[in-house]
């Protein structure tokens, strides 16, 4: 039953991504032609005619599309324009850096924003709860670009802990994953907290209480399970931020990741590193979904009779 | 037991420090760079690339800091007729992995250059080059299409590549892993992270002083300037001008040259009223560059003197002067041409681009603001700015900087119909070009290239702002390195003390 379920999310998966090539092709061909963009003043009509070929924008747009659709389905993105290297394995020696940063901000942010909630959520309205929920508010109105700023000034020139950018150590992990989680866990904290205090205003909570269950046995069996669900659903929602939040965290601290590829890609209109790049990021957001939503179910039965 | 192992450990000092002095003695040389290419791939139009490339590859002709030419790999050259150069090869020079460099290489790297289907960016600073060819195994002609008196400067881009390895690797294997007759030799690539390079023992100019070199790219100009501050970088490149006071603070010094791009805000004169030259004049004078240099550039760069060349190319015109700071004459001026200034003037301009370009032109249009021009600021990103350029529509005014490279050919030629950089069109201005590009004669050319600028001056195609600084800020353990005009690292005398 879950894996009928996993196979036609992942029937649908097609759907999504063609709907994401199809918006990056349009778009990158709306700011305008990428060889009057990526060839400078110098260029010669030769090397105009010989890009313009390659990139097949002698055709008609729609052909262009299918061409593009042919080359996507045999994973192929094309050269790319600057690297003398395929797109897509130009896409994938920054992925590693991407994944290791982004993974290690979300496992932070949902674990010190989970504890935050319960935290909050226990203590509700007393110092704990004022103090925390203070501290998630400022974090998220914080922009990260000056939170990563500060955090160099003191870990790296005043205390001399950690370097201040640079990749390869996990000691060069530390700032840029503080960092980015700082972006997302105010919203876990505050998510936590909320769903732990609807859930214990609900009747099966008051009805364990005067059973005789004690709070903190009523807390753990019965309320933070429930309190997972929404959470996850959260975590899902909020891979697309992770993903934009990393961009500028991997150039403040100079990490070798997916988003600083896209930007300066982006600005040389190096189109197949663009759409390999978006594809890429659009098929992890996508697929992060998924499990997010295939954990749901296994957790939660109502959902699998939904 | 306790007291033995003491001893023991007291007997195993001595062997530990003997062991260490060879590890210690590793002098790694680490550099923050600002803009770092994303592949060694040779050729790129960009000087970050070349940066990278001349690490480990020579050009014929090596260029020094302040733009002066010297012998690389060709030790002398004569012109044996006004259409063919011959240069003399440096003898018994190898490549790293051991070959001989010979008239071969450089017959083919030309070669290569020229061929359409390489797209190698950098041939635009060669392409009157009609052909290459060995003469012995020390001596190649390079023949012209036309008299082309920036051949040298020119071939100062190109760096030369091994034949037999190229050949081998194929044209991406040796953008994998470069290979030359340059003082550094490749050990590892990582795209966006670092490059870094061994001391090449034999280099023909002296074996370098440092045994390693990292160059790292940092993106972010603070974050480049903390990575020096807590000494995980010994050189970084472009320091923002707000944070040259942090680096002095510290352990670092700033070390600065002017470059060779000059800032210029250039006018569409096939828009209204900008056809007439009195109001181009007009702008010209009701901007207090003086003050511009002073407050948002901290006064770094140099203000141009009425002309696009900045101090000390070729071409420059000492005798020329920036026109002085004069709103009332300005507005005088604007009334009698008679043109009522309601509809909005943007200025077009990058940002991040150069040294504060959208504070230069937000300082702009207030000063056009204070004659009764409603002048506004329309800042677009670098893809959408070239083409702009491609059309050749900025709108009224647009803000860019023009390289010279030390030679006035490479800046004036944006003023010319065959520049397609600006709808200014003047054809008296374009022969005097084409007469400049067509003698070897020096004085001739310096005296036409006044000529120009005069005629520039009067006509005022642009109103010539600033010569941009280069600044770069160096650990005071750094000895032997300097600011580059054209920004390329020039690594190979670079010490490293204590």
């Amino acid at each position: 039953m879950i894996l009928g379920y996993i196979l036609r999310r992942l029937a649908f998966l097609p759907l999504t991504l063609l709907l994401v090539a199809f918006a990056t092709f349009i778009v990158l061909r709306l700011t305008g032609n990428p060889v009057d963009i990526f060839l400078d003043i110098n260029r010669t009509p030769e090397q105009v005619a010989a890009l313009t070929k390659r990139l097949h924008l002698d055709e008609p747009i729609p052909i262009q599309f299918l061409i593009f659709l042919g080359d996507l389905l045999r994973g192929d993105f094309g050269e790319s324009l600057q690297f003398s290297n395929s797109a897509s394995a130009v896409v994938w020696g920054r992925v590693g850096a991407t994944l290791q940063l982004a993974g290690t901000a979300l496992g932070l942010a949902v674990l010190l924003g989970v504890l935050g909630g319960i935290v909050c959520a226990v203590w509700r309205d007393r110092a704990a709860d004022a103090v925390i929920s203070s501290i998630a508010v400022a974090g998220q109105s914080m922009p990260s670009f000056w939170l990563g700023m500060l955090l160099i000034e003191f870990f790296a020139l005043q205390m001399r802990w950690l370097p201040t950018s640079g990749y390869g150590e996990p000691r060069h992990l530390v700032l840029p994953a503080v960092t980015l989680a700082t972006i997302l866990l105010p919203n876990f904290v505050l998510i936590t907290r909320t769903s732990i205090l609807e859930l214990m205003s609900e009747q099966f909570v008051v009805t364990g209480r005067s059973k005789g269950l004690s709070r903190r046995r009523v807390l753990f069996t019965h309320v933070l399970p429930n309190a997972v669900n929404p959470v996850l659903s959260f975590l899902g929602v909020q891979v697309g931020t992770l993903m934009a939040g990393s961009i500028i965290t991997e150039t403040i601290y100079a990490w070798p990741g997916v988003g600083r590829l896209l930007i300066s890609s982006i600005f040389n209109r190096d189109v197949p590193v663009v759409e390999a790049a978006v594809f890429f990021i659009a098929t992890a957001i996508a697929l992060a979904n998924l499990t997010v939503d295939v954990l749901q179910m296994l957790i939660d039965p109502r959902i699998r009779r939904a | 037991m306790k007291r033995r192992s003491l001893l023991a450990s007291a007997a195993a000092a001595p062997l530990l420090a003997l062991g260490k002095p060879a590890l210690a003695a590793e002098k790694v040389l680490t550099v923050g760079a600002a803009v770092f290419p994303d592949s060694l791939r040779a050729g790129t139009g960009s000087f970050a690339s070349l940066s990278l490339m001349t690490q480990t590859n020579d050009p014929l002709i090596l260029r020094d800091n302040t733009s002066g030419l010297h012998p690389g790999l060709a030790t002398k050259w004569e012109q044996i007729d006004p259409l063919t150069m011959r240069f003399h090869l440096r003898q018994g020079v190898k490549f790293s992995d051991g070959t001989d460099f010979t008239a071969d290489d450089v017959v083919f790297t030309i070669n290569f250059a020229l061929d359409p289907q390489n797209a190698y960016a950098m041939v635009a600073r060669i392409n009157q080059i009609e052909s290459a060819t060995a003469v012995d195994k020390y001596t190649v002609d390079i023949k012209t299409k036309a008299v082309f008196p920036t051949l040298l400067r020119g071939l100062s881009d190109i760096i030369i590549e091994p034949k037999a390895y190229v050949e081998k690797v194929g044209a991406n294997g040796f953008t994998a892993k470069p290979m030359g007759t340059g003082p550094f030799i490749f050990q590892k690539w990582v795209p966006g992270d670092h490059y870094t390079l061994t001391a090449n023992k034999n280099y023909w100019g002296g074996a370098p002083k440092v045994d390693k070199i990292i160059i790292r790219t940092i993106p972010d100009g603070s974050t480049r300037v903390a990575a020096l501050v807590a000494g995980e970088a010994h050189i970084i490149e472009e320091v923002p001008i707000d944070l040259i006071d942090q680096v002095n603070a510290s352990d670092a010094k700033i070390d600065e040259i002017g470059t060779t791009a000059g800032l210029v805000l250039t006018f569409d004169p096939t828009i209204k009223p900008f056809d007439n030259a009195r109001i181009r004049e007009a702008f010209d004078l009701a901007i207090d560059k003086e003050l511009i240099l002073k407050q948002i550039l901290k006064g770094h760069g140099e203000l141009l003197q009425g002309q696009v060349l900045t101090k000390g190319v070729l071409g420059f015109d000492p005798g020329l002067k920036a026109r002085p700071f004069d709103p009332e004459k300005a507005r005088q001026m604007l009334k009698e041409a008679g043109y009522d200034f309601s509809t909005p003037v943007p200025i077009t301009t990058q940002n991040g681009k150069y040294v504060s370009d959208t504070d230069i032109c937000q300082a702009i249009a207030g000063m056009l603001n204070k004659i009764g021009v409603k002048a506004t600021v329309n800042i677009v990103e670098g893809g959408v700015f070239q083409q702009m350029n491609n059309a050749l529509k900025f709108g009224p005014m647009y803000m860019v900087g023009w390289y010279s490279l030390g030679d006035a050919d490479f800046a004036t030629v944006w003023y010319t119909r065959a520049g397609r950089r600006t709808n200014w069109n003047s054809p008296e201005y374009d022969k005097m070009f084409v007469a400049a590009r067509s003698t070897n004669d020096e004085k001739e050319r310096v005296k036409l290239y006044h000529e120009m600028a005069a005629l520039a001056y009067r006509e005022n195609p642009s109103i010539f702002l600033f010569g941009l600084p280069s600044i770069y800020a160096v650990d005071k353990k750094v000895k032997g390195f300097g600011a580059a005009a054209d920004k390329v690292l020039r690594l190979s005398q670079v010490e490293l003390g204590k």
